[in-house]
């Protein structure tokens, strides 16, 4: 067990900080440079299953880190870039990964109407929008999942189904109960298609 | 440390197989969303998973009766939650999302310490001391740190009580109120909640919805109350010794009621209703024809969604002698609700024979009315021995200290 050292990274952050704003953006992207090579140069993510940023809620992105870095989310890739990392760098990435423009990856695939239908049966029931919010950009904790990259839903919902992941709370789990492969797919693509 | 593997919603219910034979066709939708009116955007607020710096924890703001004081009394703690209390005067501190337990030590110059005690752990929520051991309920996991108070730096492995406890898993919980608040009774025994699976639902009454004790080895398993939809704070009477606790109301079936509940624990097994009835309120879906002058009812009713949380009885004597024995409640702060409500401690008064004969405001401040919005979230109540009170904020990571001067 590691003991202390995180605080200690976190008093210190917080000893720094002093009166200044606590997330900084400028700051933010010149700690930016590791993350854009999976997430993208401008936080749109050209590499498959890895997420677009750009656009997320600085509170989602620093409570996912936060869960990264203490080992409560299972992610191999992120985990060397998460470890002791302190919160004041997590809340400055978030705000800047906030403030940039959101969009879709640049080889996102054609609509499929046939998907779209299917999709369309299903948002409603599972009152997706009511937490991610009508055009699906996300608020607060809850991510952006509109022209997030579409494999990339695929596996973030199969692992809330599959009870492999969960945010700081179980909300997302038990939104997605009981969904087939095929609803995630199309839930998937739906999303994956907003603007 | 793994994800504990999740299968939630109806679908656990459904695996949940002959402990909930009595469970209609599961619907589908998720057990918290049962009853969600159509077009709500209500949802949980975010929790704050990093550190507050000092000058941002809104001690300045709290208000108090004529003659407290609130003070920081440690911080640097996202997330913090329940607090025991080593017989050396070591606080340990409990988490939900962040999965640690925080320790905290006295300075010789009056400061604090903070360490990080455990991490990665799934919801560790529930602490109680019995001698010198730690125990750390984490939904169903039950860890015992024996001789803690000796070894803060460099605890040794836990003894995994989990299988002699037994608890309900998260799965069998169908990710429902399946976090834990634990205390020790004058007895000697541990009792803890078993939440209900749901907002609300049929399941198993002997198996949900519980206040529950254990001999400290796990063994014994005694339901003291059933029919207790969901409670994150119990405290003993201490001339009395009964059992008191708080309870959560449903959600999404209006702004004022059902109401969070103090209950009274008068008899052994003694049942609250749910889910046909919280206190007078009949639910309008599960009640089955039962008059709600069946069940036990509360001692007090704390209000719609204030989620009521730590509760102590004050059995200090810096405070004034009226708040002697008198119960301290924490109000975590409402969600599923359309104006904010709680964000406070409130004081239950009894009287002699243990009525209670009023709910007052103790510490507020902390509920911005005009922004609809909230500076931290009380979520524990503790007396220590000079008789000064902590209060744990959730929200900001911060541990408060009221005190009173004349």
């Amino acid at each position: 067990m590691i003991l202390g050292r995180f605080l200690a990274a976190a008093f210190l952050a917080a000893a720094t900080c002093g009166a200044a704003v606590a997330q900084d953006a400028r700051r933010g992207a010149e700690l930016a440079a590791p993350c854009m090579q999976c997430h993208g140069a401008n936080g749109r993510s050209q590499m498959e299953t890895i997420p677009s940023l750009a656009g997320q809620p600085a509170d989602f992105i620093t409570i996912q880190m936060i869960l990264l870095r203490e080992g409560l989310r299972q992610a191999p890739a992120m985990a060397p870039f998460a470890a002791n990392l302190p919160d004041r760098d997590i809340e400055d990435l978030a705000a800047y990964f906030a403030a940039l423009p959101p969009g879709p990856p640049d080889d996102r695939r054609p609509s499929d109407p046939a998907l779209l239908a299917a999709a369309q049966a299903l948002v409603g029931p599972r009152h997706c929008a009511t937490c991610h919010v009508a055009d699906y950009g996300g608020r607060n904790q809850i991510p952006r999942i509109a022209a997030q990259r579409e494999e990339y839903l695929v596996a973030a919902m199969t692992q809330y189904r599959d009870g492999t992941r969960a945010g700081p709370d179980t909300q997302m789990n038990g939104a997605v109960v009981g969904l087939s492969d095929a609803d995630i797919a199309a839930l998937a693509h739906f999303l994956a298609q907003k603007p | 440390m793994t994800i504990r593997r999740l299968l939630l919603g109806a679908a656990a219910m459904l695996i949940a197989g002959p402990a909930l034979a009595q469970a209609p066709a599961p619907a589908p939708v998720p057990g918290w969303a049962i009853g969600r009116p159509e077009g709500s955007t209500l949802a949980p607020h975010a929790p704050r998973l990093t550190v507050t710096p000092l000058d941002q924890v809104p001690v300045s703001s709290i208000r108090l009766p004529p003659g407290f004081q609130a003070e920081v009394y440690a911080h640097g703690m996202p997330g913090v939650r329940a607090i025991a209390e080593g017989p050396n005067g070591t606080l340990f501190a409990g988490t939900r999302g962040i999965g640690r337990v925080y320790a905290i030590t006295r300075n010789a110059d009056g400061t604090t310490r903070t360490r990080i005690f455990a991490q990665g752990l799934t919801q560790p929520s529930g602490l109680v001391m019995v001698g010198n051991s730690l125990y750390v309920f984490a939904v169903n996991r039950v860890l015992r740190y024996d001789n803690v108070e000796a070894n803060l730096d460099s605890p040794a492995a836990p003894v995994d009580m989990t299988a002699a406890f037994a608890l309900p898993t998260e799965q069998e919980h169908g990710g429902n109120h399946h976090w834990k608040f634990a205390t020790l009774g004058p007895d000697g025994r541990i009792y803890t909640n078993v939440g209900a699976p749901c907002n609300v639902c049929e399941f198993d009454r002997d198996r949900f919805a519980l206040l529950v004790s254990f001999n400290p080895d796990g063994s014994d398993r005694r339901i003291e109350a059933r029919g207790v939809r969901n409670s994150v704070g119990m405290a003993h009477h201490p001339v009395t010794r009964e059992l008191w606790a708080t309870n959560h109301g449903r959600d999404w079936i209006g702004d004022d009621s059902p109401e969070d509940s103090l209950l009274r624990v008068r008899r052994s097994a003694e049942d609250f209703g749910f889910p046909m009835c919280l206190g007078t309120w009949a639910d309008p879906e599960h009640n089955r024809g039962r008059a709600c002058s069946e069940f036990s009812q509360p001692a007090a009713l704390l209000g719609g969604h204030v989620a009521a949380l730590g509760m102590r009885f004050y059995t200090g004597t810096m405070f004034p002698e009226q708040y002697r024995n008198q119960v301290f409640i924490a109000r975590r702060g409402s969600w599923n609700r359309n104006r904010l409500s709680g964000y406070d401690v409130v004081v239950a008064k009894l009287d002699a024979q243990g009525n209670v004969t009023g709910v007052e405001d103790f510490m507020t401040g902390l509920r911005d009315d005009a922004n609809q919005r909230f500076l931290d979230r009380p979520a524990e109540v503790h007396v220590l021995r000079d008789g000064s009170m902590l209060v744990s904020g959730e929200q900001m990571g911060a541990i408060y200290r009221i005190t009173y001067r004349q």
